[in-house]
């Protein structure tokens, strides 16, 4: 394993553990002084910020680690400190750091523990880029555990009325998958090492061990687990509701824009090219459950008061197209799943910001409650339409770009299920103009804050915006960064 | 030339940017005279540009969109003899109604809004007429749903205009949903998505296969163009502002459904069963929303049901073959359509912002200026001789005939029957709003000079336009179809027979005219029939809508999140909780601290152990 960029310094340790340094500075720093302390973090964030964007320019469309780190960790268990880094990874690396940012721009005015507040959000960074960067399997297992915690503690203290139960249940759900993440990574190392007699938790070696079809079929389960519920996907996604109208924005935010990345980004490094003939033996069943989701969630929607249970299920049915490219199990499709999980994270992320935007000024969040949003506050309102319409999936914005990609690569090989999602694009907008109306059309609800976008709200939405834009009209950057190592991944899970 | 063709796109593109993003900041004529600018301003280029279409066309490809796998969607252009004088027209009608829009719309608040949007339709209109891949076409083909969503609702203050606006969104998002999987079929056959690539390769395929692909996209255009079954939108669209009527729902978005089949020709073609059901399609709509016109009180909404009628026709051409019929009648009625809307919203205006018929008669009194445009239009619409229309809807009649088998005649029977109900809706819309006496009571609202100049180009046009294509009988030479490449759309039909034909167009012409005059001429009130009402709401297609999609996705929605959601995986959620609770209590039952259950247990595990051992050793 070589990096194409050599260099003795550890940049992508810099890159990991920066924010982690944020998070104590932050602690030690603004434990007095609330304003310090989001200093703090937003400096830290846009440090990440630049050192991802920095990364993602160095990339060349090639195959291969741009970069590499390898140590021995805990050597009696094989344990290694391994860290990759590809165009696959640099773009999730990318989205994660530029979505902090905002995360903590939209939390800006967050005034109960502050420094706590900001500190968790930072070590909620440093785990999900640890998983996105992460090759060694118990390594990765702890950063996928390590963001648990944050998060847990984002949704129990700085959340709504429901905020425990909220918590408690992303808490039990994720951490039952992970459990059985864990079994399967201990299992395999073991079993590996009888075969061959080197106990290594490296993904590299360990994609090597043989084992029968019944034993990759319930590893392959067992890894799963874990990241269907991350996804999440139909039937394990009640959590994702609650965390969402239960947690502060900027957990939204994260929710949306971090964590559900790293199920897909799981399945696709790890599960994937782990398990390839059990993987594509439950295809169908992945594909099956992906559709069903991507209904049932729009259906669900449709029926949804508060705006943010509308946006979150929405989450749920556009990630059900996402799992559903990933079953195509080809190029255009994969590179669709990818690049869909990407704008529909930006997107969303201009969603739940609009939506806190909306709920301070009218203090509800119920739709029978609110209208006539544009009267009041054109210019918020404008970038809400404009999230909405990315989000039905209005050709030239973003989401339209990957789910594009994602049917026509379904199509080439699954005519049938490619059609089925094609009605998926009118369901989302059933929902979506329902959310529309009830919101910005209409005579209007009394705002008691008169006051339209606050300059920090205009940084928030401008860059989102331009993205969503962009994204829409040009995704080529995003595209040529994931050829080389959406291609690898499907020739080491073996072309069906 | 590159630079021109692509300022045809970029002005509207850039006008309506601009106008979103910095219109109101800017002081308050700024933002029209942009808006109006970069129409007129892509109107001239287009002119300038003309002669690069002419014969082959012209192709430019500025950047590659998405290219993925074999995939691969360019920015590109393809302007060739059907793409510019579509081109010409939408920019030029286009360019009209915005100068229109500025006096119509002085005194809303909310203008740049309007212009914003108004302008990125256009964008999107001539990303439809321009574009060179299937992709990029249904970016303009959303993109004009969204904007028609937005203009629909532009008084969005009241519910029913944003509703309005959410089922022209909806409605033709399902078209939409056949176009879209047209394309991934036809680029799943080909490798490409390109326009010219599919029409090049055709040939080969199997007739199933190209029947299944033309009708999913005769699907598509149904909702885009409002025909039969997805044409329940145009009526209620009418709730926008009248320039927007004007443009989107009689001179340009409506017959893009016409225009992507006319691109599509080549593929469509090749089907005979595909053809016939355009055809049918066509007829059907033409003959159904002529019968709801004639019981609308609502001015728009009767200018909407013709709407959907002619482009009817202009389906039926498609479906008889002719390229340039369909293309004609495009051009005509976009040009007597848009004056005949405009001068509608001033009508309305005169009569003190009234839109029912009932309560007009007598404008001619409060502006015969506005009264002899109206019927210039008018005259075109019910295809009087020697008007545009005239010309335009006999040559479709004419082909239908000169196809002679069974089949064609009926069509040209039901093509003929459509015409005298359309003369007859239209005299009866002329006397009810101008004979007689004024039978409002609102005073006039004189519309601005601004508002009436832009009718004078368009009833110039919409009376002449007929010259454009005029067949060998009145000594002309076809010049449309040549400009097409259509030459074989050219009748040759013996005189007599062209006589028969212009004959009878013109005897249903003045049948129309004169019931209409025996019927209306005198306005009484009068009861409503039974049918009258059902006509009136449009078949009542709406009910059965409603029942058959809209009450089953409702009761499926509540079903999924108050059944499943809330009922079943909540429920197993918390059964699996409460589970836990319970085996939990009843653990700690057995640790409850009282020594004599613990030594009780002692004992019985001791008997229990000690047994086992025994009972091993001695079997």
């Amino acid at each position: 394993m070589t990096a194409i960029m050599a260099t003795d310094f550890p940049l992508l340790s810099l890159l990991l553990f920066t924010p982690l340094a944020g998070a104590l500075m932050c602690l030690v720093i603004g434990a007095a002084n609330g304003t310090n302390a989001r200093w703090v973090a937003l400096i830290t964030a846009g440090i990440v910020f630049v050192l991802s964007l920095v990364l993602c320019l160095l990339q060349t469309p090639a195959a291969g680690w741009l970069l590499y780190e390898d140590y021995s960790w805990i050597e009696n268990f094989g344990i290694r400190y391994t860290l990759g880094l590809d165009g696959l990874s640099s773009v999730l690396i990318l989205l994660t750091a530029f979505l902090q940012v905002l995360a903590v721009l939209v939390s800006w005015r967050q005034n109960h523990a502050p420094a706590i507040f900001f500190a968790l959000l930072l070590i909620l960074e440093t785990a999900a880029i640890g998983v996105l960067l992460a090759l060694d399997l118990i390594l990765f297992y702890l950063f996928w555990e390590l963001m648990l915690i944050p998060m847990f503690f984002l949704i129990g203290v700085w959340g709504y009325k429901r905020r425990f139960y909220a918590a408690v249940k992303f808490f039990l759900f994720t951490l039952i998958g992970s459990l059985c993440l864990l079994l399967a990574v201990i299992s395999l190392y073991l079993l590996h090492g009888e075969q061959t007699g080197v106990y290594t938790f490296a993904l590299e070696a360990l994609k090597q061990t043989e084992l029968s079809g019944t034993q990759e079929l319930i590893f392959f389960l067992c890894f799963m687990a874990a990241f269907v519920v991350k996804v999440p996907l139909f039937p394990f996604h009640s959590w994702l509701p609650d965390a969402h109208a239960e947690g502060p924005a900027a957990g939204s935010v994260d929710l949306a824009g971090l964590l559900l990345k790293t199920g897909v980004y799981g399945m696709i490094r790890f599960a994937f090219p782990l398990f390839p003939v059990a993987a594509q033996k439950t295809m169908p069943i992945l594909a099956v459950l992906a559709l069903v989701g991507l209904f049932y969630a729009a259906w669900v929607a449709f029926q949804q008061i508060d705006i943010k249970r509308i946006v979150a299920y929405s989450s749920i049915s556009h990630m059900g197209f996402v799992i559903l490219g990933l079953a195509a199990w080809n190029q255009t499709a994969w590179e669709g799943s990818v690049l869909l999980m990407v704008n529909h994270a930006v997107t969303t992320a201009g969603l739940f910001a609009v939506v806190a935007m909306i709920e301070q000024r009218t203090g509800t969040r119920a739709l029978d409650q609110l209208g006539g949003m544009w009267k009041s506050h054109p210019n918020m309102s404008a970038f809400f339409l404009l999230f909405c319409m990315a989000s039905l999936g209005l050709p030239g914005l973003a989401n339209f770009a990957g789910e594009i990609l994602i049917l026509i690569g379904v199509f080439t090989v699954k005519p049938l299920w490619a059609i089925i999602a094609v009605v998926g694009i009118l369901f989302s907008a059933v929902y979506t103009l329902r959310l529309v109306q009830g919101t910005l059309w209409g005579s209007s609800c009394e705002p008691h804050d008169k006051q339209d976008l606050v300059p920090r709200e205009w940084l928030v939405l401008i860059p989102l915006a331009v993205l969503v834009v962009l994204l829409g009209c040009y995704p080529q950057p995003v595209l040529e960064l994931l050829r080389e190592p959406v291609s690898s991944l499907l020739m080491s899970g073996g072309l069906p | 030339m590159d630079i021109l063709l692509i300022l045809i796109l970029l002005l509207p593109l850039a006008g309506g940017v601009i106008n979103a993003c910095f219109g109101s900041r800017m002081p308050q004529p700024v933002p029209v005279f942009i808006a109006c600018g970069a129409v007129i301003g892509s109107f001239l280029a287009c002119l300038g540009s003309l002669t690069l279409a002419a014969g082959d066309g012209y192709r430019l490809v500025l950047f590659t969109w998405l290219k993925s796998g074999n995939f691969q969607a360019d920015i590109g252009l393809l302007y060739d003899p059907l793409a510019a004088i579509m081109t010409l027209m939408v920019t030029g009608v286009a360019s009209l109604i915005h100068l229109y829009a500025a006096g119509y719309m002085e005194d809303e608040p909310d203008q740049v809004r309007f212009f914003a949007l108004l302008n990125l339709f256009v964008f999107a209109m001539l990303t439809i007429v321009l574009a060179d891949n299937l992709l990029l076409l249904f970016l303009g083909w959303e993109g004009v749903g969204f904007c028609s969503y937005g203009l629909i609702g532009f008084w969005y203050r009241k519910t029913e205009n944003a509703d309005a606006g959410r089922k022209a969104f909806i409605v033709t998002r399902i078209g939409d949903l056949f176009f879209a999987v047209a394309l991934l079929w036809l680029f799943a056959l080909f490798g490409t998505i390109s326009i010219e690539g599919i029409n090049a390769q055709v040939s080969g395929l199997e007739v199933t296969t190209v029947t299944m692909i033309s009708l999913l996209l005769l699907f598509g255009a149904c909702g885009k163009s409002a025909q039969v079954p997805l044409m329940s939108w145009l009526a209620d669209a009418m709730a926008g502002p009248t320039p927007v009527s004007a443009l989107i729902h009689a001179a340009t978005m409506v017959t893009a459904g016409v225009y992507l089949l006319c691109r599509m020709f080549p593929l469509v073609s090749l089907s005979s069963t595909a053809m016939a059901a355009i055809a049918l399609v066509g007829i059907v709509t033409a003959l159904y929303a002529a019968t709801c016109a004639l019981a609308q009180n609502e001015i728009k909404r009767v200018l909407a049901y013709s709407t959907m009628s002619q482009v009817g026709y202009m389906f039926l051409a498609v479906g008889l073959g002719s390229v340039s019929a369909a293309m004609f009648h495009l051009l005509t009625h976009a040009f007597f359509k848009a004056l005949l809307f405009m001068t509608a919203g001033c009508l309305i205006n005169l009569a003190g912002h009234e839109n029912d018929i009932r309560r007009m008669g007598g404008m001619r009194q409060r502006s015969p200026l506005v009264f002899w445009l109206f019927l210039a239009g008018l005259l075109c619409l019910a295809g009087a001789p020697l008007t545009s229309g005239f010309f335009s809807k006999d040559l479709i009649l004419a082909t239908a005939f000169a196809h002679g088998d069974p089949f064609h005649l009926g069509l040209y029977g039901l093509g003929v029957m459509v015409a005298g109900l359309t003369s007859f809706y239209c005299f009866r819309l002329a006397y009810l709003v101008f004979a007689g006496d004024f039978r409002g009571d609102e005073l006039p609202h004189e519309p601005s000079a601004l508002m009436l100049w832009p009718l004078y180009p368009l009833a110039i046009l919409g009376l002449t336009a007929g010259l454009l294509n005029l067949p060998h009988l009145f000594s002309g030479g076809s010049w449309l179809s040549g400009w097409l490449g259509r030459t074989q759309d050219v009748l040759h039909l013996s005189i007599s027979i062209e006589y028969l034909l212009i004959g009878t167009a013109i005897a249903v012409f003045v049948l129309g005219w004169l019931l209409a005059a025996l019927r209306y001429r005198k306005y009484s009130e009068r009861q409503p029939s039974l049918v009258g009402e059902f006509l009136l709401n449009g078949w009542r297609v709406d009910d059965l809508f409603d029942l058959l999609l809209v009450r089953p996705f409702k009761k499926i929605g509540r079903f999924c999140s108050q059944g499943v959601e809330a009922g079943l995986i909540e429920g197993v959620l918390n059964g699996a909780a409460r589970g836990c609770t319970d085996l939990g209590m009843r653990l700690r039952g057995l640790a409850d601290g009282k020594v004599s259950a613990y030594l009780q247990g002692l004992v019985w595990g001791f008997v229990l152990i000690v047994g086992w051992f025994l009972l091993r050793a001695l079997v």
